[in-house]
């Protein structure tokens, strides 16, 4: 235990130095957007912004504008108002009504816009590439349905930690976990999704941007919750042909039909 | 309607007058002192927590060879769990529910109403010693066996279940919430009939001070809610002792299926309302503070009861809000984002009544206004960022980051903590009877406010950088490894925070017996409380006063010689 604390400090003392050089705008900003949707998130997250910045402004104009103007040694005298005229009263109500209508309306219905419309509506069809996903403590396990189609037969290859995709495909995931509850995050997808015992729940993503990128779980799962990562590996897809037959003939070679704990994987429902 | 109520007899002994007395001033006392050491435990916590995210398998400096012997002093992952499980636990349950709704509850509602005492002074009693040990359970549960809880402070189960926490720890955990839970019950009851009942005659609703409309609310969300949280972790006890499955599921479910999405449910019932739990009295402090300093008028008054009055309400439909990514129904998801939206109005208007406040008044800037003005900053950026929470698709990106963390710190406990500053400063000369130093309250104050802002705004950058919740080691992951001065930035900030509040100590302490003494209305303020001598004595008021105008009566042009009046005046036309 303690050797591994030890070469993890060594590890990180030296990781210390890695971002001192990039500016702060840099380190700010969220991982690389990969996916053709993350866009919509991150387009919503500015707009919201660009608001709560105005507001947020206006309300540090009051605090600070009102007390240096109406110090006590600058106007030792109040003003004498209960801001119960109808005057006062419709100037309150406007600023309410107008924060809920410029922002709150406004990104409530985008919202569900870009749910309804992208994040809820799973893509169908033959095109479509479906993987299971089944989290445990503290690891992803992986299961890609055989040339045959179906999920939990023998020709099914799976893997843990590495997750590869291949490139400018619809993919579903369906997710669920085997102990406690975790979460199947894709920062660079700017998706999540809770992995839940006894429940299937699901995602769905398109990735444009090939490359190995981290899968996280962001669920507090246990004393290794943080080292619960997997591999993101998106290929091109005549790359990924090769990778997925090499994978189906490796599993089929190692098949083990004994072994009860091969067949994780549920029967996939099509989507309605 | 008021009662006029023959209380127990003065105590003679220690233990009648300052262990088991029926005095809600004693109480107070008690919950203020219980409340300030579990900010100090919670605090340091937080130190260690934050020192493994900036330094991760460095040695904690000074204190982490003794804590952490085996490690060298560096904090181990199984530690770190517990650490930041309590920290939440302590901060929320033992830190500031004792100080504002125990301490400034007690202290302040009879005495602000023009009562003698609670209705139920034995209930009250009661109410400070079943919270004092529900603390020690939890404090003991660090040193059995396995260790204290490690699921977070919201104990999901599975993980909080048998399945993920074998120790006996997360049961006591359990067990010391539940008998929080019997505690703070009693304490809403009380609160809700005194303010009932025990108001001064003349004092309507709408002439209590808004710290009384906060308290009460908060009372009423308290009364309804927290049974509600009784009942989902006495549910995780029988599921960890008896072996039943509420909430176990899936192949860990050996006997019969439950659903831990149930529990979810029944701790954001509770959890949401909790937030507003917290947040309402402070809202009522400042808003009776941002008058008393401006030397004005509340600015909208009634506009202000009433959002608070609203956001109460709405507070008991948006939980859902916290779930979206367990993948709810798309009509659930929707209604509660649209609900939760609806909370700003309501936010908004109050805002707005605080900034009118002070437009145009007479601002002394003594330390309680600095902190109740620091409140308004502090809550503005911790409302405004809720917006991104609420929303379900940004939300799928931000659950469970630091930007969470950064969010409900500037809500929970930024806006909390300075309001609970200011009420200790600002009732301190009626507690003990004298004045706490002027000069090291606002050194106390700046430092405070750079710190919490160094910590908490990072945390959200940090967040939005992707960087998520609870990782013993965040930098494992390659995406995060540019945050690493972030998290320096951020864990220097927390220090700073942390040793921001020796001047407070200091001056607690100092004042509590060498302060100069004080006057019976240092501030000038005309409530209640004020028009009795310094310390406040035995029995409250001689005489039960008359109410005749509202709390906030400044300022008014008709008033010779005096700028403000007191509520058992009769109100002067202007």
């Amino acid at each position: 235990m303690l050797s591994i604390l030890n070469s993890l400090s060594n590890l990180f003392l030296n990781g210390m130095m890695v971002g001192s050089d990039m500016s702060l705008l840099e380190q700010m900003t969220p991982p690389e957007d990969i996916s053709t949707n993350g866009h919509l998130i991150d387009s919503l997250f500015m707009y919201t912004t660009v608001w709560n910045i105005f507001y947020f402004t206006l309300v540090c104009a009051g605090l600070i504008g009102f007390s240096y103007l109406y110090h006590h040694r600058r106007n030792p005298k109040a003003y004498y108002t209960h801001g119960n005229k109808p005057k006062q009263l419709l100037v309150t109500l406007i600023i309410g009504v107008g924060v809920f209508f410029s922002v709150d309306m406004y990104i409530a219905t985008k919202s569900t816009h870009d749910l309804t419309t992208v994040f809820w509506k799973y893509p169908k069809g033959e095109d479509v590439m479906k993987v299971e996903v089944l989290a445990q403590q503290w690891m992803w396990n992986f299961r890609y349905h055989g040339p045959d189609g179906k999920f939990n037969s023998d020709d099914d290859y799976t893997s843990n930690h590495d997750l590869v995709v291949p490139m400018n495909k619809n993919i579903e995931f369906r997710v669920s976990s085997k102990d406690v509850i975790h979460s199947f995050f894709i920062p660079n997808a700017r998706l999540k999704v809770d992995a839940i015992p006894g429940r299937i729940t699901r995602m769905w993503v398109n990735f444009n941007k090939a490359g190995t990128y981290e899968i996280a779980c962001a669920e507090m799962c246990g004393t290794h919750h943080y080292m619960m990562k997997a591999k993101l590996i998106v290929l091109p897809q005549n790359e990924y042909d090769v990778w997925a037959k090499k994978s189906s003939a490796l599993a089929m070679q190692s098949l083990d039909e004994e072994n009860m704990d091969n067949y994780w994987g549920w029967k996939w429902e099509e989507s309605k | 309607m008021s009662y006029y109520h023959k209380i127990h007899d003065k105590p003679t002994t220690f233990l009648s007058k300052y262990v088991f007395s029926f005095d809600h001033k004693v109480i107070g006392k008690q919950f203020l002192w219980m409340g300030i050491a579990f900010l100090g435990i919670g605090g340091m916590m937080a130190m260690l927590i934050r020192w493994t995210l900036a330094y991760p398998g460095e040695a904690f400096p000074v204190l982490g060879h003794m804590l952490f012997p085996a490690t060298n002093g560096v904090v181990p992952p199984d530690t770190y769990a517990m650490l930041f499980t309590l920290h939440g636990t302590i901060m929320i349950f033992y830190a500031i529910t004792p100080i504002l709704i125990g301490a400034f509850g007690n202290y302040c509602i009879p005495l602000m109403i023009g009562a003698r005492d609670m209705a139920f002074p034995l209930l009250n009693l009661l109410s400070f010693h079943l919270a004092a040990l529900s603390g020690l359970v939890l404090m003991v549960s660090l040193f059995i066996p396995l260790g204290g809880a490690a699921g977070g402070w919201t104990s999901y189960p599975t993980l909080s279940t048998l399945i993920g926490s074998p120790g006996a720890g997360q049961t006591l955990w359990c067990l010391a919430i539940f008998i929080l839970g019997i505690s703070s019950t009693m304490g809403a009851i009380n609160y809700i009939t005194t303010i009932i009942l025990f108001r001064a005659p003349g004092m309507g609703y709408f002439d209590m001070p808004l710290t009384i409309w906060g308290l009460w609310l908060t009372a009423i969300l308290n009364a309804i809610f927290i049974p509600v949280l009784g009942a989902g972790v006495l549910l995780l006890i029988f599921d960890r002792v008896f072996g039943t499955s509420f909430f176990l599921a899936g192949a860990v479910a050996t006997s019969g299926t439950g659903d831990p999405v149930l529990f979810q449910h029944v701790f954001w019932i509770f959890g949401h309302p909790e937030v507003y739990i917290l947040i309402l009295p402070a809202w009522g402090i400042v808003s009776d503070l941002l008058s008393f300093f401006s030397r004005k008028p509340a600015f909208g008054y009634k506009a202000t009861a009433l959002s608070m009055t609203a956001i109460t309400v709405l507070s008991t439909l948006v939980y859902g809000h916290h779930m979206f990514t367990t993948q709810m129904s798309p009509l659930l998801t929707q209604t509660f984002m649209t609900l939760t939206m609806t909370i700003s109005i309501p936010s908004a208007v109050f805002f707005a009544n605080w900034l009118g406040t002070i437009w145009k008044g007479s601002i002394r800037f003594d330390t309680p206004m600095l902190f109740s003005l620091g409140v308004v900053f502090v809550f503005g950026l911790g409302g405004l960022t809720g917006l991104y929470l609420a929303t379900a698709s940004t939300d799928l990106y931000l659950h469970d980051t630091y930007f969470v963390v950064g969010h409900f710190h500037y809500t929970m406990a930024a806006s909390v903590l300075l309001g609970g500053f200011a009420a200790t400063y600002f009732w301190f000369p009626k507690m003990f009877g004298r004045m706490m130093n002027e000069r090291l309250g606002k050194v106390h104050f700046w430092i405070s406010m750079a710190g919490l802002n160094g910590v908490f705004m990072t945390m959200m950058i940090m967040g939005y950088a992707g960087m998520h919740r609870r990782l013993y080691n965040p930098f494992v992951y390659e995406f995060m490894e540019k945050l690493i001065p972030l998290n320096k930035l951020t864990t220097v900030s927390a220090l700073l925070m942390g040793l921001g509040q020796i001047p407070f100590v200091i001056n607690f302490i100092y004042s509590l017996w060498w302060g100069p003494k004080a006057e019976a209305n240092p501030w000038r303020v005309g409530t209640l409380e004020w028009t009795v001598d310094s310390p406040c004595p035995y029995y409250n008021f001689k005489e039960i006063p008359t109410v005749k105008c509202g709390p906030h009566e400044y300022g008014n042009p008709k008033l010779v010689g005096t700028d403000f009046q007191y509520q058992t005046e009769e109100l002067v036309e202007a």
